[in-house]
């Protein structure tokens, strides 16, 4: 790939001392980081179990049935009541539970109340629960990953198909510029809810099928800004001192233009990741995405907005949206400022 | 929501009821009166409205959105005023609520052909449409030609008066047939071949009908009429003074509000808000987060307004989960007893609804002598249901805990539409999972969802067939005949010869007894198929009403889904079903001193109730 030349290097001092765009940019990744373990956060299964001198680390894998630990059933043991055991002495062992000890399935069904329950510093419902009596934050950390995951998958996928797009558009030029340009003024034309709606009636939505018809309709938005970008690097002199050397189009393509036009392409990602978060809750919202009962924040916000009384459902989504996407936009913010080539490239 | 769904599904499934085809041979109308009818009526049956109630008042309610037409029929005529619509239009006769049996509306007296398919009414010569002139023979001759016409533009209406009803001949001014397409037991005949008249006087049929007739106000037989309307805001009925019916033995003391108005409101919360200002007189609460959470407050706390709860004795509408027995997995009888036996319903009962639903015994609760009460719904049993899958021959766990035969995963996809029924279904999957069952949850909006059903693509269907008629209905449902094949109601693929046997013999017989022994076989039959899980009935209905509105001593009826109807209504929102609307009055005096006790914040004596009269087990 792309060494670290001294532009790169360069900007990425320029972003560092960007105080907001760098922590911003710190806080995210540990979240990206905490959700990628958010198993070892937040489960039912405990992160470790000692008994009858084994050591049992249930997080990851398969199911340990309840016969294991001298229950009758075949189905996965039920930590809390073996848990409920261990402490009153009946059964031997010890166990560590996660921080949150909930799974995003899992219903907590008390007594005595109903769901979506309150709060509870003592349940360790740090933001209560949903209306299947699900625990929000296990809901909130497993929703974000998915959320991420899902716009990053979207990110490659529309960036590689816009950016060769685009890059072809503005190296050959021509007829073929033309026709694609009149194709993709046609394309982000295609009312896009409703091609949702239309291919939601006709197949299930899942995660890649959403992945598929975003990408599928997503793809148009960069091309114009490679293309451009592509055009402005194809009549520099370099590009023509290149192809005099008698270099191929494709590393003209790869080794010239593309590096140079990264800049542009940079500046978009953190907006096109905030894009994709929100647009995905926005279809769950609207009941045209994931199946449940996958953790999915625009559940959450449904739920939420549904029952107002709760206020805990809402508050704690609506919350969660604003730092992820202040977070992206200040990250958005730092980088466009860094990459600014008013500050590093020098014209003739 | 749940009544949506219902109603949702009614729509679907009316035309395929309608569409049957006859059972016996087609014979027809006579020339000639016969001479041997014997003519009977109904004035025995007791009253079910109150000598006390008094005539005056507003009654204010709402509608969701503003209907598309005033048309009875047609394009867009389906809205919130339709019910009101199909009420008003009486037919020749109802059922009383109590006792199901046929009393007088429009016809007097009626009589059965001894053909076992045709019934003939003799009119009340009194009856006068809303504009004047008199109901005759004549507008029910024109029921037929206005019905079948292409120009209404209502299919099902066009197949009813066609498939349903064959012919309808008239006998004198005042004496009408009609014949029906097979035999039925005489109350399933007032219920299926009762007519409405339409008024001849008043519609002019031609291409132009729908356009012409969107806003014009049909006149009516029943006790009101369209006053004045306001596109997109609201509806006005008032009281006809002189309406002919007034005096007849079931119609006396009923309809009692001067004035109705219906008023668009958008949403159900905005509604509570008028409900609670004081601006509309009732509420329903169905739902438990409403009545649970939302019924509080200075207004219920003074008791300004009334809490009832009054359990009612309907067909229930047939939620459940059905099994397509078409899919491997679940052609094996084991498998399907076991999905039932590792179903929580139970827990989703206690902990999700607040025990405010009861758990549906059969697909056949509701219908009196009809429905075989013997029947209990599967139980969650873990070991039955480890007990069945081992003999089933899956008996393998894989990693996950699910259960494998030949490596294949027990996994199975329930189809449903409802949005906020996943959380009843998120915790009956995390419970299936004990028994090694995995349920991957597809939500699908309605009209996929309901045609993924009808090709019969699903495994198990999460689904709900509404209730209503005399009598169960199995041929559609359980009959091979309408297995295997898309787009027909029997959702299992249910194909059982002996089943068959006794269903064919419950269509064909007109003998009540006959039908209720067979009826009560068929639904033992039906549970020992074992693919259908019953889920969820709410035997009552629930809500709250201001203070000023009085109701009967016996506050409804055995039919009443709904207290609340100030016009004519049939249960349902149908037609010629039981007839429960207008039974309660304002009480101009009450309205002021709870008007006065809330301005001064006044507590006054607590009149909520619950009964239990019409209470099944």
């Amino acid at each position: 790939m792309w060494q670290l030349n001294p532009l790169t290097l360069k900007r990425w001092h320029r972003f560092k001392s960007i105080r907001r765009g760098y922590y911003s940019y710190l806080a995210l990744m540990a979240l990206l980081l905490l959700a990628l373990m958010a198993e070892l956060l937040s489960n039912h299964r405990p992160l470790l179990i000692q008994y009858q001198d084994q050591i049992f680390l249930p997080t990851y894998g398969a199911i340990l049935p309840g016969t294991t630990f001298g229950f009758d059933y075949e189905y996965e043991t039920d930590y809390r009541e073996l848990n409920a055991r261990f402490k009153s002495g009946e059964i031997e062992g010890r166990m560590l539970m996660p921080p949150i000890p909930w799974g995003p399935l899992e219903s907590d069904l008390v007594d005595d109340d109903f769901p979506p329950h309150a709060p509870s510093l003592a349940r360790r419902h740090y933001l209560g629960t949903d209306g299947a009596g699900r625990d929000v934050l296990s809901r909130l950390l497993y929703g974000f990953r998915t959320a991420m995951g899902f716009s990053l998958t979207l990110l490659v996928a529309t960036y590689s198909i816009g950016v060769a797009i685009g890059c072809i558009m503005g190296y050959v030029g021509g007829k073929f510029d033309l026709l694609f340009q009149r194709v993709i003024e046609i394309w982000s034309n295609v009312p896009f809810l409703y091609v949702i709606m239309i291919v939601a009636s006709i197949l299930p939505p899942g995660y890649w099928t959403l992945v598929l018809i975003m990408v599928f309709f997503e793809w148009t938005g960069i091309t114009w800004y490679m293309r451009t970008a592509t055009y402005k690097e194809s009549s520099r002199d370099y590009v023509m001192a290149a192809r005099a050397l008698g270099a191929s189009h494709s590393r003209i393509i790869f080794r010239h233009i593309l590096p140079n036009s990264v800049s542009t392409l940079i500046t978009f990602v953190p907006f096109a990741i905030a894009g994709g978060i929100t647009s995905l809750t926005a279809l769950d919202y609207l009941g045209f995405g994931l199946q449940p009962p996958a953790p999915s924040w625009g559940e959450l916000l449904q739920q939420g907005t549904e029952d107002l009384d709760s206020a805990w459902i809402v508050s704690s989504v609506v919350g969660a949206m604003t730092l992820v996407l202040m977070l992206v936009t200040w990250i958005g913010e730092a980088v466009r400022e860094a990459f600014d080539p008013r500050k590093f490239s020098y014209y003739e | 929501m749940n009544k949506f769904a219902v109603l949702f599904l009614m729509v679907f499934a009316l035309p395929t009821l309608g569409s049957a085809p006859a059972v016996s041979g087609v014979s027809a109308l006579p020339e000639q009166l016969p001479p041997d009818l014997v003519w009977e009526t109904n004035l025995d049956d007791p009253i079910y409205a109150s000598p006390n109630a008094v005539r005056g008042g507003m009654y204010r309610g709402f509608l969701g959105s503003f209907p598309l037409t005033l048309r009875r029929v047609g394009p867009d005529s389906n809205s919130g005023i339709s019910p009101y619509l199909r009420g008003l239009a009486l037919g020749t006769t109802g059922l009383h609520p109590n006792t199901l049996r046929p009393i007088p509306h429009l016809a007097t007296h009626w009589a059965y052909g001894s053909d076992g398919v045709s019934i003939y009414f003799k009119l009340d010569p009194g009856a006068r449409w809303s504009d004047g002139p008199p109901v005759t023979a004549d507008d029910y001759l024109f029921t037929l030609e206005f019905m079948r016409s292409p120009y209404i533009v209502g299919p099902w209406y066009k197949d009813h008066y066609t498939n349903v009803i064959l012919d309808v001949k008239k006998y004198g001014s005042h004496i009408i047939g009609v014949l029906g397409s097979a035999p039925k037991t005489p109350a399933e005949m007032h219920y299926l071949y009762g007519l409405q008249p339409v008024p001849r006087h008043f519609h002019k049929l031609d291409e132009n009908w729908v356009r012409d007739y969107n806003w014009k106000i049909e006149p009516v037989t029943g006790p009101y009429h369209i006053t004045d309307i306001r596109k997109g805001k609201y509806i006005e009925f008032r009281r006809i003074d002189d309406w002919w019916g007034d005096n007849k033995r079931y119609f006396k003391y009923r309809f009692n509000m001067d004035r109705v108005l219906l008023k668009v409101v958008r949403t159900a919360n905005t509604a509570w808000q008028y409900f609670t200002k004081g601006e509309l007189e009732s509420f329903g609460l169905v739902l438990p987060q409403l009545w649970h959470k939302k019924a509080r407050g200075e207004i219920f706390d003074n008791n300004y307004v009334v809490r009832y709860k009054f359990y009612n004795d309907v067909p229930r509408p047939a939620f459940g989960i059905y099994l397509n027995e078409d899919d491997p997995i679940l052609a094996d009888k084991r498998v399907r007893y076991a999905i039932a036996h590792a179903m929580n319903i139970e827990l989703v009962l206690e902990k999700i609804l607040r025990n405010d639903y009861e758990r549906l015994q059969t697909m056949h609760e509701g219908f009196g002598d009809y429905s075989n009460t013997s029947i209990k719904a599967r139980p969650f049993d873990l070991s039955k249901a480890n007990t069945y899958l081992d003999e089933a021959g899956w008996r393998e766990r894989g990693g996950d805990g699910i259960r494998l035969k030949d490596g294949e995963r027990l996994s199975l996809r329930v189809t449903y539409a409802q949005p906020h029924h996943t959380v009843r279904l998120v915790v009956l999957q995390e419970e299936a999972r004990k028994a090694g069952i995995e349920l991957r949850l597809q939500l699908l909006d309605g009209a996929t969802a309901f045609k993924q059903v009808h090709q019969k693509r699903h495994q198990l269907a999460w689904f709900g067939w509404a209730g209503g008629g005399m009598s169960p209905v199995f041929w559609e449902f359980f009959h091979s005949d309408q297995a295997h094949i898309p787009q027909t109601n029997n959702i299992t693929n249910t194909d059982n010869p002996e089943m068959d046997r006794l269903i064919d013999r419950y269509r064909a017989s007109t003998s009540e007894a006959e039908r209720k022994i067979l009826a009560i076989t068929l639904e033992q039959m039906v549970h020992d198929q074992g693919s259908l899980i019953p889920t969820f009935k709410i035997p009552y209905i629930r809500g709250a009403y201001w203070r000023w509105v009085k109701l009967p001593p016996a506050h409804g009826t055995r039919s009443s889904d709904v207290l609340f109807e100030p016009m004519p209504y049939s249960f349902g929102g149908g037609e010629g079903g039981p007839d429960i609307g207008g039974l309660f009055w304002y009480d101009a005096a009450e309205k002021q001193r709870t008007l006065d006790a809330r301005d001064r914040g006044i507590k006054l004596d607590n009149m909520d109730w619950v009964d239990e009269t019409w209470r099944v087990n």
